[in-house]
């Protein structure tokens, strides 16, 4: 942590700034994760944190050292690629087979599907 | 001449046989009988040139290190008595090449047969020859196993198979007990160099192990040469062909035993148990072998009954414990071997020409086959032991130290007339073989009915073994005289006694008892003519107690009874049993060694923790604890939660400051939940309602189980806590921190520990990890789920019903909606995957990464391919072949261990440099890379192979229909 004291004034500003701002939407996603009702909803919560927050970490680790080691230093932005990327992948697959589930058990608060549900016509306990 | 050459002439049969062997497959006749005969003889040549460097006791070695920290070198010794054994080896085995290249018929494999005999010959130079005795025991069982292919070279024969399985059974269990007996002395004199061991006669006859020693050592010889009561297999092994009986059980394997009897004479005899052991054994061998003898039908029978009572007359000539005895033994086993081979060749050709070996339908061949009839009448005399032939010497000199007392019992006071009893019986039998066959009317139903003399070549072995008889019979002295000195002298040494070698000692007792065995044979067996060409086979009353039946009533009660027993009262086809049994059986070997050596399991107080890291490891055991609760009833929920506790583990080690092994365990963690996630499919679908209800067994067998886990896992902790807290002062660690760099060329420790410092480790860990992905896939590519798993999930099913439902939809058009923008993603995310294993690979030997974590990754990259498409999008498309992966892995390994031959070092150093590449820059390429490279590869090859064994099992039609019960669920 010795190069945190060659940090200029206003860097550390920056970085602080990036760092708290990430930290606390990752916060209020994880308040979010534990406090919302229903599933749907839940689902909302973390992205927060997958997104800006993400965004906001890696911006505050780009500056510092960029700062401290004097030249760019721009691969964290691989990280916030990866995430943005995959993180919608395990959301959705979590989604999906929740509604798919849902409308298969005849859950009426569900939305049907565009198409036709597979569960509408099919519903197993009523074949 | 060079010892080196000693080499050679072991070498070279084993190389004349493999050369052969690449001939198995052509209907080549004259190339591998010439390359036999050329190999033995040149094996006799050889042989034959060493004979000056062994006379006066002088002894030739050769000596390679092979495992020198055990006491096992690769020792070939050559004195005066192998030289003689092995001059009988060659020279014999030349001869009876050359008879069987006239005795095989055409139909007949003739590679497979030379090929096998050059492969004997070999193994039996190595029993003479090993320096070493437990090298020595090596070869003895190579004999055993080539006797075995050798009897059962006519496999479609019954007898054959039988006989060969017998000779194996026996003669294999009485190798065991030789090793085991060679292990004991090895461990009595501290060596197992055969000069120690014969120099340490004293301190192995004071030693308390002497007595289990000696039985055990004379269980392998006595099986081996085939003495009561083992004899049975002898006369079995006769469905071997003719050359096969004259060569290993006339003149060379059968007398491994008594060969090994003599070698460790000066170390073992001399003892009242030795007297008695061996003696007891030589003459009831001589007895009955003789006596069985008169009464069979069968030619090569009567030799083979013959032959085991001539061995029971060299063990028996042995276990007298006097120096002339041993004289006499080791000059009759030179004498039979040849009188001996030469009778088996010579019912060879009479069964060749014949067709038949059975003495009732044999008689007045003398018109047919003059020449044959004298050879075999002349080595009959011999093996009678009429005068001024080899037998006749031999076996005076049996009847001289016969009458001469030595050890003071019973047994040695009716050793005289036993002796003279045993002579007339062979006298019997010899007049019997020469009667029967020769004279007599003019045979009458022949298989084949005109009988002439065989091929010039073909009666040339049997000539000159004859002459052999004939030359050592008349003119001793100046025949075998010389080399019979050279080998007595170099077993006995300083003790050699006087002896003489002419052929008349004047009128004195021996004489005496050999005028009255000749005509008491001559008597009996014009007494029994009558009865003889009518018996049924075998001697009368014995005839019913068959070695046989018994030997097979034996292997049946010790192979299917007992192992049926043990099978139905000790082991069980239940998983639970089972695994409870390894479980508590790995917690005694941990709990008892550490009991008894006062083991006190102090828990230091844990102090300056994190109070973070404590939370770590609260969550992580929580998670443990929930993921056993659950697995009963839960089982998915119980998987994440392992998953969590893995997480756990790999957040401790990034923590504790070792990247490498939190990658290896976050790989590691991804690949098993998915594994375990894509298994779950194929358990029994849980019960609709938790019966909560439990017996009091139910509940007592819980406890128990409850309290077997918490002791292991307890015990597991406290012994991992004590380790990983002992104070080590000085570790191994050090010296790879400081020379990872200097030699390894590496900066990450744990690679280059890995890869290079402990390589063989890892190939050894590798071929491990191939060996189980192999097995994996063994058993799933045969598994048959239970018929409840066999029917589609629920939620599938209701999909198919959709999609077979609506006219334009395809079977699986919903999971690919549902699935279609994370499949996409997953599909993009293929080649990036693979650069990330690319990436870790390269870097692995300086940073964290190596192969063992690129193979993962690049596995989870395929994993991620069959996930998003399903098995048949993914096979489509990519062509796995995981087979190749792991051969590959495994053989580039191995050729980079290789490699450092070439350049003078030991297996696998490794060399290291740095390279410059153009756009990357420098790169380190140690040779250790490549090897890492076969790692890589066998882990994505056994990984994938795996996951492949598992996929597969969704694309599979069962025969077996689903259960009714899922079917209308």
């Amino acid at each position: 942590m010795n190069e945190a004291f060659n940090l200029p004034f206003w860097a550390e500003i920056v970085v602080s700034a990036f760092v708290l701002l990430g930290a606390s939407l990752a916060l209020i996603g994880t308040i979010g994760l534990a406090r919302l009702p229903t599933f749907f909803e839940r689902l909302h919560a973390p992205t927060l944190g997958t997104s800006w927050g993400t965004g906001a970490m890696v911006m505050a680790s780009m500056i510092f050292f960029t700062v401290t080691s004097g030249r760019p230093v721009f691969h964290e932005i691989l990280i916030g690629i990866f995430v943005t990327v995959t993180t919608p992948v395990t959301l959705m697959l979590l989604a999906q087979s929740t509604l798919h589930r849902e409308r298969a058990e005849g859950n009426p608060d569900v939305p049907a599907s565009i198409s036709k549900t597979p569960a509408a016509d099919s519903d197993p306990k009523e074949a | 001449m060079p010892e080196y050459l000693l080499l050679l002439l072991l070498v070279l049969p084993f190389a004349g046989s493999l050369a052969i062997a690449s001939l198995l497959r052509t209907a080549a006749r004259t190339l591998p009988s010439w390359l036999a005969g050329g190999v033995a003889l040149l094996a006799t040549i050889l042989t034959a040139s060493y004979y000056p460097s062994v006379t006066n006791g002088k002894v030739v070695r050769y000596e390679i290190a092979w495992l020198p920290e055990l006491g096992l070198n690769f020792t070939l010794r050559l004195d005066g008595f192998a030289w003689l054994f092995t001059m009988l080896v060659t020279a014999i085995g030349f001869l009876v090449v050359l008879y069987a290249r006239y005795y095989m018929s055409a139909e007949d494999p003739i590679p497979r047969f030379f090929s096998f005999l050059l492969a004997f010959m070999g193994a039996m130079l190595g029993v003479v020859l090993s320096g070493n005795i437990i090298l020595l025991s090596i070869f003895w069982e190579l004999t055993s196993i080539f006797s075995f292919l050798l009897i059962g070279y006519w496999y479609h024969n019954a007898n054959a198979r039988d006989g060969a399985r017998m000779a194996l059974t026996i003669t294999g269990i009485g190798g065991f007990c030789l090793l085991v007996g060679f292990l004991l002395i090895g461990h009595i004199v501290g060596s197992y160099d055969l000069d120690r061991v014969l120099a340490s006669g004293d301190i192995i006859r004071e030693h308390p192990l002497y007595l289990p020693a000696l039985v055990l050592i004379l269980i392998g010889a006595l099986t081996k040469s085939a003495q009561f009561p083992f004899h049975f297999w002898l006369p079995n092994a006769m469905a071997a062909p003719t050359p096969v009986s004259a060569y290993l059980h006339s003149a060379t394997m059968v007398k491994a035993g008594v060969f090994l009897l003599v070698r460790l004479w000066p170390a073992l005899s001399g003892t009242f148990e030795w007297f008695w052991l061996v003696g007891f054994a030589g003459i009831s061998t001589l007895l009955l072998g003789a006596y069985f003898a008169i009464f069979q039908r069968d030619l090569k029978g009567l030799l083979a009954y013959s032959t085991i009572s001539h061995l029971g007359l060299i063990t028996t000539l042995l276990s007298l414990g006097s120096p002339l005895a041993a004289v006499a033994a080791i000059f009759h086993m030179v004498n039979h071997a040849t009188f001996k081979a030469s009778l088996f060749m010579a019912a060879g050709i009479i069964d060749h020409e014949t067709g038949t070996r059975d003495m009732q339908k044999l008689s007045g061949l003398f018109r047919y086959l003059p020449y044959t009839a004298s050879l075999a009448m002349v080595a009959c005399a011999a093996m009678a032991g009429v005068p001024l032939l080899n037998g006749f010497l031999s076996k005076e000199m049996f009847f001289a130290e016969a009458v001469e007392t030595h050890a003071d019992s019973i047994l040695d006071q009716a050793l005289p007339y036993i002796a003279t009893l045993a002579g007339a019986f062979s006298v019997a039998y010899s007049i019997r073989f020469i009667h029967t066959v020769f004279f007599g009317p003019p045979p009458t139903d022949l298989p084949k009915p005109h009988p002439h003399e065989p091929p010039r070549w073909m009666r040339f072995p049997v000539e000159s073994l004859v002459f052999a008889c004939l030359i050592v019979g008349i003119v001793p002295g100046l025949s075998i005289g010389p080399f019979l000195h050279t080998a007595v002298l170099s077993v006995l040494g300083p003790e050699t006694p006087y002896y003489s070698l002419a052929v008349w000692h004047g009128f004195n007792l021996p004489l005496v008892m050999s005028i009255v065995a000749m005509l008491g044979g001559a008597a009996l067996y014009f007494a029994l003519h009558n009865y003889l060409a009518r018996c049924e086979d075998g001697p009368p009353i014995f005839r019913h107690l068959r070695g046989q039946r018994i030997f097979e009533r034996i292997l049946v009660t010790v192979s299917w009874k007992w192992a049926r027993w043990l099978e139905t009262n000790i082991g069980t086809r239940r998983l639970q049993p089972q695994l409870r049994i390894v479980a508590v059986v790995a917690f005694l070997a941990a709990f008892l060694p550490l009991h008894l050596s006062g083991f006190d399991a102090k828990l230091p107080p844990v102090r300056g923790v994190d109070p973070a890291f404590v939370m770590l490891w609260i969550i992580g055991m929580l998670s443990a604890l929930a993921a056993a609760f659950l697995a009963k009833y839960h089982r998915f929920a119980a998987l994440l939660l392992i998953g969590g506790s893995g997480i756990v583990t790999c957040v401790t080690f990034a923590w504790l400051s070792a990247p490498d092994l939190a990658i290896t365990q976050l790989l590691v963690e991804i690949v098993t939940t998915v594994l375990l996630l894509l298994g779950l499919r194929w358990l029994p679908k849980r019960l609709d309602k938790i019966d909560e209800s439990a017996t009091f067994s139910a509940r007592l067998r819980r406890l128990r189980d409850f309290a077997i886990a918490v002791a292991c896992g307890v015990g597991m902790s406290i012994l991992a806590y004590t380790v990983m807290t002992l104070p080590v002062p000085d570790t191994i660690a050090n010296f790879f921190l400081e020379r990872a760099y200097s030699e390894g060329g590496g900066r990450n420790v744990v690679n280059v520990i890995l890869v290079d410092f402990r390589g063989f480790d890892t190939m050894g860990e590798i071929a491990v990890l191939g060996i189980v992905a192999l097995t994996v896939f063994a058993l799933l590519r045969r598994f048959r789920p239970a018929t409840e798993s066999i029917g589609l999930p629920e939620q599938q099913r209701i999909q198919n019903a959709y999609d077979d439902a609506q006219p334009e939809r395809n079977k699986g058009d919903t999971v690919r909606d549902y699935l279609f923008v994370p499949s996409v993603v997953m599909q993009w995310l293929f080649p990036v995957v693979i650069t990330f294993a690319i990436y870790l690979f390269m870097r692995g030997h300086d940073l964290p990464g190596g192969g063992f974590a690129a193979g993962i990754t690049m596995a989870i990259a395929f994993l991620l391919q069959y996930l998003a498409g399903g098995t048949r999008w993914a096979e489509d498309r990519l062509r796995i072949l995981p087979l190749r992966w792991i051969a590959f892995g495994l053989l580039i390994a191995a050729a980079t261990g290789a490699g450092s031959w070439f350049f003078g070092y030991p297996f696998l150093t490794s060399h290291s440099q740095y390279l410059t590449l153009p756009l990357i820059g420098k790169v380190p390429t140690a040779s250790a890379l490549l090897f890492d490279l076969g790692v890589f590869s066998l882990v994505v090859g056994a990984t994938v192979l795996i996951l492949i064994a598992i996929a597969h099992q969704s694309i599979r039609t069962y025969r077996v229909k689903a259960a009714p019960k899922t079917e209308d669920a």
